[in-house]
């Protein structure tokens, strides 16, 4: 055995202090986000280009999803790689920049729609700002990321994941310019009028899609006790990952400009299939993951992320199925949808469901142990109590994902109402769980000690 | 100078289990990441791992094992030393906490 280490610091650097109120800033940003679909200003009522879409959908995939993965990457970068952030600070920057940069970019895309030329310039503003907020997150996670050699799979893709996440904020950038700035629309206007795809694809499929499956391979076998190990199925996913987003992105971009190429067209369909069997491997692996765990009674956001693998599974069957009969463009804003709330949301909302209660555990309960009683981290919830608001939260998007393939506008409204109050709901349980709510009430208080706590084997 | 006798090194065992893993929710003794005990001359050596390298609660359960050792009576220091080899597996556990995890013992 080989002492790494021997002196216990009286402050942990490795709690990324910023991290709750991130999340709790994100899931603000998603409910408004949700709020303007279920008000009925966004598609399907309206346009997906109309600029009350454009304010819901950068509210959920800029507010929600991005602070979201930032303020995960701020505490489990020094997970994966042992080694701490650049600077705390950074995160509470980032965080301001963002929400700044997201409010002028609300403002401006809500001025679009009724042609208020000079509330626009406001995109480009915010755009700069959100610019500024994500060049320092990545400077704050990449540093940590770069220091660990070997690099480990999670850190590998999250690498990836911030390389889209560059390429996508540049590209909406230049379409925030072209929107608002009549200078550059005649210079990216073919980019403008056929290129908005490629930027959704490099945002959910090379950032979020890549970096969840990263930090899922880190979360779900820590949580599960699984073997972390992903040997052959892990770089398979992340290497077709890589290329498929990639390719499909850059010629994706290039066919703007050269409709007609032959071999760019061959190439995106090159990354397609690339994107499926990524996609494919990934759910296979974590069907592996979850047979050879060996924590037989899972805890409850294990359970409830199932509903995120499942709408993975549906997403990919779908896109598959519209590619193959060249239907996808007709029906990519319901896809994207699925992505968005099933995919992408259910995983983060089934996570913070276990990432809320631990770190809360850490910030007001971690100085007590060894010196009083402490609570468990499931102390800190009540799944009984949660497991439904799960359960309606994915019926809900089922609901709304039927209704934007069918094109029946209100039956994706009443699905899309239906998640928001399960996302209400759960937001009042992770409020709980900061709170303390739980914890007094199973805090171990008899003489007689808990299991948990009681001799129970030989001795080392 | 402590007038206590020097514990013994069950009964210190016997309190560590007194500190939990915030995550598993049990006690680090019967988890396993206990790896060696020493106790001699009014100092305890606790040589310890984490169930993930980077463990976010590491520091927490590092510093609950030294506040709960200098809680005994009789001692006085508590020297931590966490190692990663050999690395920790739900095997480690004790059959309690295996039987409270539904783990299956794979021990020959």
């Amino acid at each position: 055995m080989t002492a790494i280490e021997n002196a216990v610091p009286a402050v942990s650097d490795r709690l990324s202090r910023w991290t709750l109120l991130i999340f709790a800033c994100a899931l603000v940003n998603f409910l408004l986000g949700q709020a303007l679909i279920v008000a009925g200003v966004t598609w399907p009522e309206v346009a997906f280009t109309a600029g009350s879409t454009l304010a819901a959908v950068h509210l959920i995939t800029l507010g929600w999803l991005t602070l979201l993965m930032f303020g995960a990457l701020f505490q489990f970068v020094p997970v994966i790689t042992t080694k701490p952030l650049l600077n705390q600070w950074l995160s509470l920057a980032v965080l301001i920049l963002v929400e700044f940069g997201l409010t002028g970019m609300t403002v401006g895309f809500l001025a679009l729609n009724r042609g208020a030329s000079g509330l626009a310039r406001c995109l480009p503003f915010g755009g700069t700002l959100v610019l500024a907020g994500v060049l320092l997150a990545m400077g704050n996670i990449v540093t940590p990321l770069l220091c660990s050699r070997p690099l480990a799979l999670p850190g590998r893709f999250v690498l990836a994941g911030l390389a889209f996440l560059l390429a996508t904020v540049l590209l909406g950038f230049t379409f925030a310019l072209a929107l608002s700035v009549p200078a550059f629309t005649p210079l990216a206007a073919p980019l403008l009028a056929s290129g908005v795809g490629y930027h959704v694809l490099a945002g959910l499929g090379g950032w979020f899609t890549l970096t969840a499956m990263g930090v899922s391979y880190k979360l779900l076998p820590m949580f599960m006790l699984a073997p972390e190990e992903r040997g052959w199925w892990g770089e398979c996913v992340l290497q077709f990952g890589i290329s498929g987003f990639g390719l499909s992105v850059i010629a994706g971009l290039l066919s703007v400009w050269r409709p007609q190429a032959v071999l760019l067209n061959a190439v995106q369909h090159l990354g397609w299939l690339a994107i499926a069997v990524a996609v494919m491997a990934y759910l296979i692996d974590v069907l592996r993951l979850y047979r050879t765990r060996k924590r037989a009674r899972i805890e409850l956001h294990n359970r409830a992320a199932c509903g995120a693998f499942l709408s993975l599974a549906a997403a990919l069957v779908i896109a598959v199925v519209l590619v193959a009969s060249h239907r996808l463009a007709a029906y990519a804003p319901a896809l994207v949808l699925l992505v968005l709330f099933g995919w992408l949301s259910g995983l983060g909302l089934t996570q913070l469901y276990k990432i809320v209660p631990f770190l809360t555990w850490i910030t007001r309960y971690g100085h007590q142990l060894g010196r009083d009683a402490v609570p468990r981290v499931q102390d800190l919830v009540d799944e009984a109590r949660t497991s439904p608001w799960f359960v309606i939260y994915f019926l809900g998007v089922a609901l709304a994902a039927l209704g934007a393939f069918i094109n029946v506008a209100y039956v994706c409204r009443t699905g899309a109402a239906v998640s928001a109050g399960a996302t209400l709901g759960l937001g009042f349980e992770y409020w709980r769980a900061w709170r303390g709510h739980y914890a007094g009430r199973t805090r171990p208080a008899t003489p007689i000690p808990p299991p948990y706590l009681s001799r129970g084997g030989p001795a080392p | 100078m402590s007038t206590h006798a020097l514990p013994s090194r069950e009964y210190v065992l016997d309190a560590l289990h007194e500190v939990i893993d915030p995550e598993l929710g049990y006690n680090i003794v019967d988890i396993g990441l206990i790896y060696g005990l020493e106790v001699a001359d009014n100092l305890i050596k606790v040589t310890l791992t984490m169930t993930t390298p980077g463990c976010p609660a590491q520091d927490y359960i590092m510093e609950g094992v030294k506040q709960r050792g200098l809680r005994i009576p009789g001692v006085q220091d508590v020297d931590i030393h966490l190692v990663w080899e050999p690395p920790w597996s739900p095997q480690k556990m004790t059959p309690i906490a295996k039987a409270h995890f539904h783990i299956e013992d794979d021990t020959p």
